[in-house]
């Protein structure tokens, strides 16, 4: 066999030009695909690292409280005892939060808009100090009552600073109009979609604005140690209370915002439990990771499809060139199998440098874009809740993606190869070419 | 009295109309059973023992926006508290209406043919009117009164009443003050206030008109013109005027689904 490499990596360098040409080629696409692969998996990153502290734990224990059928509010009532189940069906978790829900015309002295609100205890959410970068104020202020933290483009939009005051006029969930004033402890960068609609208040003022009690929050953010685990972890938190008397919506992949006008259209009043993952509840705004990978993937089996036609006809022209020596080395006793093993041993060569070479290529060029903070435009900032392109490197996906391409272009060598085997040795001998 | 200038202009003030009111009513500071009777005698006036349509134009100001005028018709069957709200105009908005059954509040868009259960004191098409500015009234029902004072409006005496929601009555305002004309117990001015006090939307209305009611065999009122102004959100105001009433009998199945969404269409 190894004979077999040795003849197979000296054809390729007799061969110098067609072997630069071909394992150019096929470096550029697993480059290309590595970039790709960096980008999505950046996005992924960013979006989850996002997502899942702005507005959706790993987990979330949410539901809805109707005083008439068609009145609903995002809120788990007595959710004390709802947690305590959580804990003992979960013991091995990161951390769990209760955050408030609602959603409120926020009004300054220039403008208005229409806003969800987070009800957060600043105290018990080290991750979200982490991921919010603040332009102006401190977001440890957020612990003082009657505080709301904006976003750049609100911030914008309402006319207002630090230390200025803003009015929430909002229903309660009884539909009764209340109002609270709120003073902006800070300016946190904008984070695409999510920063657009989702202001943070403490939990405190926003019971106050909607007249809850203290044993009702809007949902538990539940944070696992192993975010792989939250389909196994959601079951058991949906058996646990299930067994507990608790009346649990079915599930569905739609945030919490998505759901009042189905839940609103249903006859049922009183307390619901809606369970939902960290995905479902980013689910409206997934789409760009799909539609971006999707179109990785369309771009990828294109570039693939042309490169294996470009190595097959490579190998179709090399065993014309080579049928005199096929010839010889089969008349002198080289096996059919072993000649079709030495032309893929080449193909395999050929493809095995040329991804790793595009791979190397792909991960370097990664990693320059990540340090040189490529600054988005404000549309793609909105979908890719980044202000600057990320991109990250998954080794696995890299190596599924490695693997893909040199099996391909092994693969696609089968056919000429295959062809070469056949021939009679006097046939390939007597062969002028 | 300056704001009602700013708001309306001296014309608009003059348009106040004044009734000649049959019943009794007080000449000094109402006690609380004078002011129930007062409340009682507006929620009757407006009531309408038959069926009941109107034409009705909003106009809704908001600030850095363009005015936007829409035309609805309003039909109403107090006696089983039915309510539907049709709109005509413009054209992104006809077909689209309201309908209130059995304290539900239905919203339908026939742009996407599904209804959607609404907040029965939600704003109606985004403006500053509420389901109640269109309803029949029900302040003896749902508020205590208590007096506040005298004052002048204007060329009006009236008895300013503060009204606190009963306890278990769910209404968008728990606080309301009404601004009652002495000569005829209409209200010319009413202020809705959060459960935190903040006022929200000050109303004017100042054009009461009546018509003669076959089936009630009394008059019926109605305010002609509304000006809501919203307080918090400064420069945004809604006008509702009516334009025209219908006392005769509406068809029996007209406050349905079904009779809505053919008409939408």
């Amino acid at each position: 066999m190894s004979q077999l490499f040795v003849i197979a990596v000296r054809n390729l360098i007799q061969h110098r030009k067609r072997t630069f040409l071909l394992g150019g080629a096929i470096s550029g696409v697993t480059g290309l695909l590595v970039l790709l692969l960096c980008l999505s998996t950046g996005i992924r990153e960013t979006m989850l690292e996002s997502a899942t502290t702005l507005m959706t734990g790993h987990i979330n224990v949410g539901g809805f409280y109707k005083v008439t059928a068609g009145q609903s509010a995002p809120v788990v009532t007595e959710y004390k005892k709802v947690l305590e189940i959580v804990k003992r069906t979960l013991p091995d978790i990161d951390y769990i939060a209760p955050r408030g829900r609602g959603w409120s015309r926020l009004v300054s002295s220039n403008a208005s808009m229409q806003v969800g609100i987070g009800g957060i205890n600043i105290e018990k959410e080290p991750r979200f100090k982490e991921v919010v970068r603040m332009i102006e104020g401190k977001v440890d202020d957020l612990a003082q009552p009657n505080t709301i933290l904006l976003f750049e483009l609100q911030a914008k939009k309402l006319g207002v600073h630090v230390g200025d005051t803003l009015t929430f006029s909002a229903l309660t969930p009884r539909g009764v109009s209340n109002t609270i004033d709120v003073r902006v402890i800070g300016v946190a960068q904008d984070i695409g979609l999510l920063s657009s609609f989702n202001v943070f208040i403490p939990e405190s003022s926003l019971r106050e604005l909607n007249q809850i009690n203290e044993d009702t929050t809007g949902a538990l953010l539940i944070y696992l140690k192993d975010l792989r685990k939250a389909p196994e972890d959601i079951a058991k938190v949906r058996k646990a209370l299930g067994d507990a008397g608790y009346r649990l919506m079915d599930s569905e992949a739609k945030a919490f915002f998505f759901k009042f006008e189905s839940v609103n259209r249903e006859e049922w009043t009183g307390q619901k439990i809606d369970l939902t993952t960290w995905d479902e509840e980013i689910s409206f705004f997934k789409w760009t990771l799909t539609a971006i990978e999707g179109l990785m993937y369309v771009l990828t089996v294109i570039l693939l499809i042309i490169i294996s036609i470009g190595i097959m006809n490579s190998m179709w022209i090399a065993i014309r060139e080579r049928t005199r020596e096929i010839g010889t080395l089969r008349a002198i006793g080289m096996q059919r199998t072993r000649v079709l093993v030495m032309f893929l041993i080449e193909a395999f060569t050929l493809g095995t440098s040329g991804t790793v070479l595009g791979a190397g290529i792909g991960i370097l060029l990664a990693l320059l874009l990540n340090v040189a903070q490529i600054h988005l435009p404000m549309g793609a900032q909105y979908i890719l809740l980044s202000s600057t392109l990320k991109f990250a490197v998954d080794p696995s996906r890299i190596l599924t993606g490695m693997l893909v391409i040199t099996g391909c272009t092994t693969l696609i060598s089968v056919i000429p190869s295959t062809q070469a085997a056949r021939l009679k040795p006097i046939t390939a001998m007597q062969h002028i070419g | 009295m300056r704001i009602l200038l700013q708001h309306f202009g001296i014309y608009g003030m003059l348009l106040l109309s004044i009734v000649v009111q049959a019943d009794p009513l007080p000449t000094k500071a109402p006690d609380t059973v004078q002011m129930v009777e007062l409340l009682k005698g507006i929620d009757m006036r407006i009531r309408s023992s038959g069926d009941f349509k109107s034409l009705v134009y909003l106009e809704q100001r908001e600030k850095d926006k363009a005015d936007v005028v829409r035309e609805a018709i309003v039909y109403r069957r107090d006696a089983d508290e039915k309510l539907m709200i049709l709109f005509s105009k413009p054209k992104g908005e006809a077909g689209k209406g309201y309908l209130r059954m059995e304290k539900n509040l239905w919203f339908y868009d026939p742009t996407v043919g599904k209804w959607e259960r609404r907040t029965d004191r939600e704003r109606i098409a985004g403006t500053d009117s509420r389901r109640q500015d269109f309803d029949q009234s029900k302040l003896a029902e749902e508020y205590n009164p208590t007096f506040e004072g005298e004052e002048k409006l204007g060329a009006f005496s009236v008895w300013v009443l503060k009204l606190r929601a009963k306890d278990g009555v769910d209404v968008a305002y728990p606080i309301v003050k009404l601004w009652i004309d002495k000569a005829t117990g209409n209200d010319l001015k009413r202020q809705d206030f959060a459960l935190s006090n903040r006022l929200m939307r000050t109303s004017y209305v100042p054009k009461w008109e009546k018509l003669y009611s076959e089936s009630k065999k009394a008059e019926l009122w109605y305010r002609k013109e509304n000006r809501i102004f919203d307080e918090i959100d400064k420069g945004n105001s809604t006008l509702v005027i009516v334009r025209s009433i219908d006392l005769h009998s509406l068809p029996e199945n007209i406050f349905s689904k079904a009779w809505m969404e053919a008409k939408s269409r």
